[in-house]
């Protein structure tokens, strides 16, 4: 892999995460809570493929970005499960306003 | 196959059919079916654990492999399974009752045998991709457990909260080991240690790790999400959460930093430095605690404190001694928190829940308890003052060996950082000791007074670990063939 690819992955990666770590401290909405952590979890793929092209292991580096699209989405699937049934319970996706409930 | 492969996978296939079971007995109307599935597949995994255990003390380590994947069981994957399954186990018989009017239980009961069997392999890993994938598995497994009461609108929001900050957790550490694939090419902790060297790279990955572990292990600042989840969990899980759940991240934590281990020293003292900061805000925080639970979790913070302080020290100083003393608080602390919540949860069963209401249990429901429920209140009393440390209790053995381990290194700053950890000691009795004092030397409570019956099948792993308790605090020696290899393997592994 020449360099300037390792450098489009890591501006890449560093973008993902910078986007999904703004969206988790700027958004409201529990769902919009579960995409940007699901943009940050990608931001971690992006750097597994591209240490695993820097290292000369790119088949090491693939299969572990797969893997973790599994498990993500596993917790993307129970996240979401999580909002449908705060929504029912309380009412609203607010995350605020799930906070305030609390006596 | 071995017993060693049997005591992973046993739990781990028996999940999907406990809830098989459970799921056709709540459709023919046999709803007991679901726990005692769960029960019997907890059961059943003790077998392979005493021959692992026994072919671990005549032969050593054992190694498993399947394909490129490797799990060894050495001393710490073993103390680690036998707090998982032991509590795993006890856990199920409490809630044969506390959880006999809920819905959904084939559901509890499957996710309880998958958390236990997911710990058990998490503490065999040996490799950072393998550990990482444990690790999330008893993230998610965890999760459910933690908002099963989904119609509750607090048990949820502690939901959410654990599943964002693991989540962030969980990615902090993929780029740990993104870091570390990048420099070394190789994922394997043995492999990485050889490679290791003091650089920028390595120091980052491991300040990754600290993060993202730390989540799971509660370190200060990254705490927010435990009183929230143990408290608001039911009380079965409570105990598990506070008992191996964090224990296990510890044991992941240990184990990700001894394979940076070519700057062992220099994680020995971020480890004592998080121990007192640890200490210090769990003490202050459970001082303010009105609801006894949330008390019990902020009280988990301080004691993960003790065991870093006793897992730092012997990293920093290569001693023997100090690893012990924090294998051996772990497995105390997972007693006597275990018994602290299941005593708790049960005056909650009996005061609130098995009346309909999802009430939190204060400290001043408690009052006069010891008049109604005697036996309950003298554990919940015993598992607070040994938690304070009073001799001669568990948790009173397993400190001393920590702060004796701490002075005999002879450095003034861990003299220094021991006796502030022997004061937050006497400090966490200003909020232990009070709840004694409410249930023993006050008047009944309306709560105590129109409590229904406890039942017995509550009482059963109660009276087990009340045992465990005082027993293991006259004879601390007792468990000296799980905790002794359990502190040489952290040792050998950060090169000591």
């Amino acid at each position: 892999m020449t360099d300037t690819t390792l450098t489009i992955l890591i501006v890449g990666l560093l973008a993902l995460m910078g986007v999904g770590l703004y969206g988790l401290l700027a958004v409201r909405n529990l769902i919009k809570v579960i995409v940007a952590l699901q943009i940050l979890v990608k931001g971690a793929l992006l750097a597994l493929v591209a240490a695993g092209a820097a290292s000369g292991q790119v088949n090491l580096g693939q299969s572990l970005a797969a893997t973790v699209i599994v498990a993500d989405t596993v917790v993307a699937v129970v996240g979401l499960a999580l909002a449908v049934q705060v929504r029912r319970t309380v009412g609203t996706l607010d995350v605020q306003a799930l906070a305030r409930l609390k006596k | 196959m071995t017993a060693f492969a049997w005591l992973v996978l046993v739990p781990l296939l028996a999940a999907p059919v406990v809830y098989l079971i459970g799921r056709w007995g709540s459709q023919s109307n046999q709803p007991a079916a679901a726990r005692q599935a769960g029960l019997a597949a907890l059961i059943v995994a003790w077998f392979p654990f005493v021959l692992a255990a026994q072919d671990f003390t005549t032969n050593g380590p054992a190694t498993l492999t399947v394909g490129a994947a490797s799990l060894t069981l050495d001393g710490m994957g073993l103390l680690l399974a036998a707090l998982a399954l032991g509590l795993g186990t006890l856990v199920a018989i409490y809630s044969t009752e506390y959880m006999a009017a809920d819905e959904n239980q084939e559901k509890f009961y499957a996710m309880l045998t998958l958390l236990v069997g997911v710990m058990i392999g998490l503490g065999c890993a040996t490799d950072l991709f393998n550990l990482w994938v444990w690790f999330e598995a008893m993230a998610i497994s965890s999760y459910l457990l933690v908002a099963f009461y989904r119609n509750i609108s607090t048990s949820l929001e502690a939901g959410v909260k654990y599943l964002v900050q693991s989540a962030v957790g969980s990615v902090f550490v993929l780029l740990g080991i993104a870091l570390v694939l990048a420099k070394t090419g190789t994922l394997d902790l043995a492999e990485i240690r050889a490679a290791a060297e003091l650089s920028p790279l390595f120091l980052a990955a491991g300040g990754l790790f600290f993060i993202g572990f730390g989540v799971k292990v509660a370190l200060v600042p990254m705490h927010t999400w435990l009183p929230d989840a143990h408290s608001q969990a039911p009380s079965g899980i409570s105990a598990m959460l506070s008992g191996v759940v964090i224990e296990a991240g510890l044991v992941a934590l240990l184990r990700v930093l001894a394979g940076l281990g070519g700057l062992a020293i220099s994680w020995g003292v971020v480890l004592m430095l998080f121990g007192a900061l640890n200490m210090t805000v769990g003490n202050l925080m459970a001082l303010r605690q009105k609801q006894v639970k949330r008390l019990l979790a902020y009280s988990s913070l301080s004691h993960v404190g003790y065991m870093l302080i006793g897992l730092g020290v012997s990293v920093y100083a290569g001693e023997a001694a100090g690893a012990q003393g924090g294998m051996f608080h772990m497995l105390n602390h997972g007693m006597m928190k275990g018994l602290a919540f299941l005593a708790a949860g049960a005056l909650l069963y009996t005061l609130h829940l098995s009346r309909g209401s999802h009430d939190p249990l204060t400290v001043d429901d408690l009052a006069g308890a010891s008049k109604r429920y005697p036996l309950v209140a003298f554990a919940l009393s015993l598992a607070v003052l040994a938690l304070g440390g009073l001799p001669p209790l568990a948790g009173f053995m397993s400190k001393w060996q920590i702060f004796v381990a701490g002075a005999q290194t002879h450095n003034v700053w861990i003299i220094v950082l021991v006796i502030y950890a022997g004061l937050n000691s006497v400090l966490s009795l200003a909020y232990y000791a009070p709840l004694v004092n409410v249930m023993y030397r006050k008047q009944p409570s309306e709560a105590v007074l129109a409590g229904r019956m406890m039942p017995t099948a509550m009482l059963v792993p109660v009276l087990i670990l009340i045992a465990g308790v005082v027993v293991l605090g006259f004879w601390p020696s007792l468990l000296q063939w799980l905790t002794g290899p359990a502190g040489s393997a952290l040792l050998a592994a950060f090169g000591g």
